[in-house]
């Protein structure tokens, strides 16, 4: 079992042993929830995780470098701006895609970039937005938020870029 | 929505193994197919927790509770409260738009609005597992401190710079 994996059984077991000292079967509907969700995005992942494949043995790693690579600055960083905003999807989808692409060689700054631009920026996010809360809103949002993918990625290579 | 996704994931899929085809044969074509599958093999003791994880955070926690908590909050408490709910709601964007604009008809300002969407998209409680799994400890640590100010910063500057909008914004509503 790696480093990750025993990271993530810590909260796993609080939260568990918690639902379980509540004694309303809590513990037994966290899990039935959890395997619901899992089970209902199965294909998404089997798919997604194919497209992963795909795209590793496709994906020139010296041309993902120069674009989003460690040493691409600050181009690179809006590169992965736009790149996340037009990204479709849930996490399920687009996380593992992200994870192969930061794998492929994509820098720390760029794939923070990318991450944020999809979660706060996403175009289809927008549309959903405008959908039950209005154009306005949407609008004044993702026009304050616009220029923060790109200095968060400036920052996380300021601070975290030269270690890997 | 989903089944869409599935549509459009699906056709990425084939694309992508025509053009593995086209660059390396039948060879290639299975080696990306077998590539992906090993990678999702090897995460799945990830994902399995990461589930499990997304699964009690979202019986523990329901979306009524987190409502009920924010409240009518305003000012730099509503703005504090909304980050902290934003980042603790779970479900996707079908669940927490609607939450939104449920709290704007109960009176939040559009300052307490945009934290709440700003940190559901950058603090994601229930998506963290997720994203630990998949990117590592080390992207995931850097990514939250980097954006840790990002809720509430844009809560006040939108509240400062645009609060009057939140009027139109309201009688818009459906």
């Amino acid at each position: 079992m790696n480093l990750a994996t025993f990271t993530l059984l810590i909260p796993a077991g609080i939260l568990f042993a918690y639902a379980w000292r509540r004694g309303d079967g809590s513990h037994r509907r966290g899990l039935a929830k959890g395997g619901r969700t899992l089970l209902s995005v199965l294909p998404l992942l089997l798919l997604a995780f194919t497209t992963i494949g795909y795209v590793s043995v496709l994906l020139p790693q010296e041309g993902l470098q120069n674009l989003m690579g460690p040493d691409s600055g600050w181009r690179g960083l809006l590169r992965a701006q736009g790149m996340g905003m037009l990204m479709p999807g849930g996490p399920y989808v687009v996380l593992p895609l992200i994870s192969t692409l930061y794998q492929l060689g994509t820098g720390l700054g760029a794939t923070i970039t990318l991450v944020t631009s999809w979660s706060s920026l996403s175009l289809l996010n927008a549309l959903w937005e405008a959908h039950f809360i209005g154009w306005r809103f949407t609008l004044i949002r993702w026009t304050l938020l616009l220029p923060f993918p790109l200095l968060v990625g400036l920052l996380a290579e300021a601070w975290f870029g030269g270690t890997s | 929505m989903r089944d869409y996704t599935i549509l459009i994931l699906g056709g990425i899929v084939l694309l992508l193994a025509g053009a593995a085809w086209r660059s390396g044969g039948w060879e290639l074509v299975l080696a990306g197919a077998v590539g992906g599958v090993k990678t999702l093999l090897l995460v799945a003791p990830l994902l399995l927790c990461a589930f499990l994880i997304a699964g009690l955070i979202q019986v523990l926690l329901t979306q009524d509770k987190v409502a009920y908590w924010l409240g009518e909050g305003s000012g730099w408490r509503g703005i504090f409260l909304a980050c902290i709910g934003g980042a603790l709601i779970p479900g996707g964007p079908y669940v927490y738009y609607p939450i939104a604009a449920a709290l704007l008809r109960a009176g939040a300002s559009l300052g307490v609005l945009v934290a709440f969407v700003s940190a559901k998209n950058v603090w994601p409680v229930v998506r963290l597992p997720l994203e630990f799994a998949l990117l590592g400890p080390r992207l995931t640590v850097a990514r939250l401190l980097t954006t840790f100010l990002i809720p509430p910063l844009l809560g006040f500057l939108a509240q400062a710079l645009a609060g009057r909008q939140v009027e139109a914004i309201r009688e818009n509503l459906k």
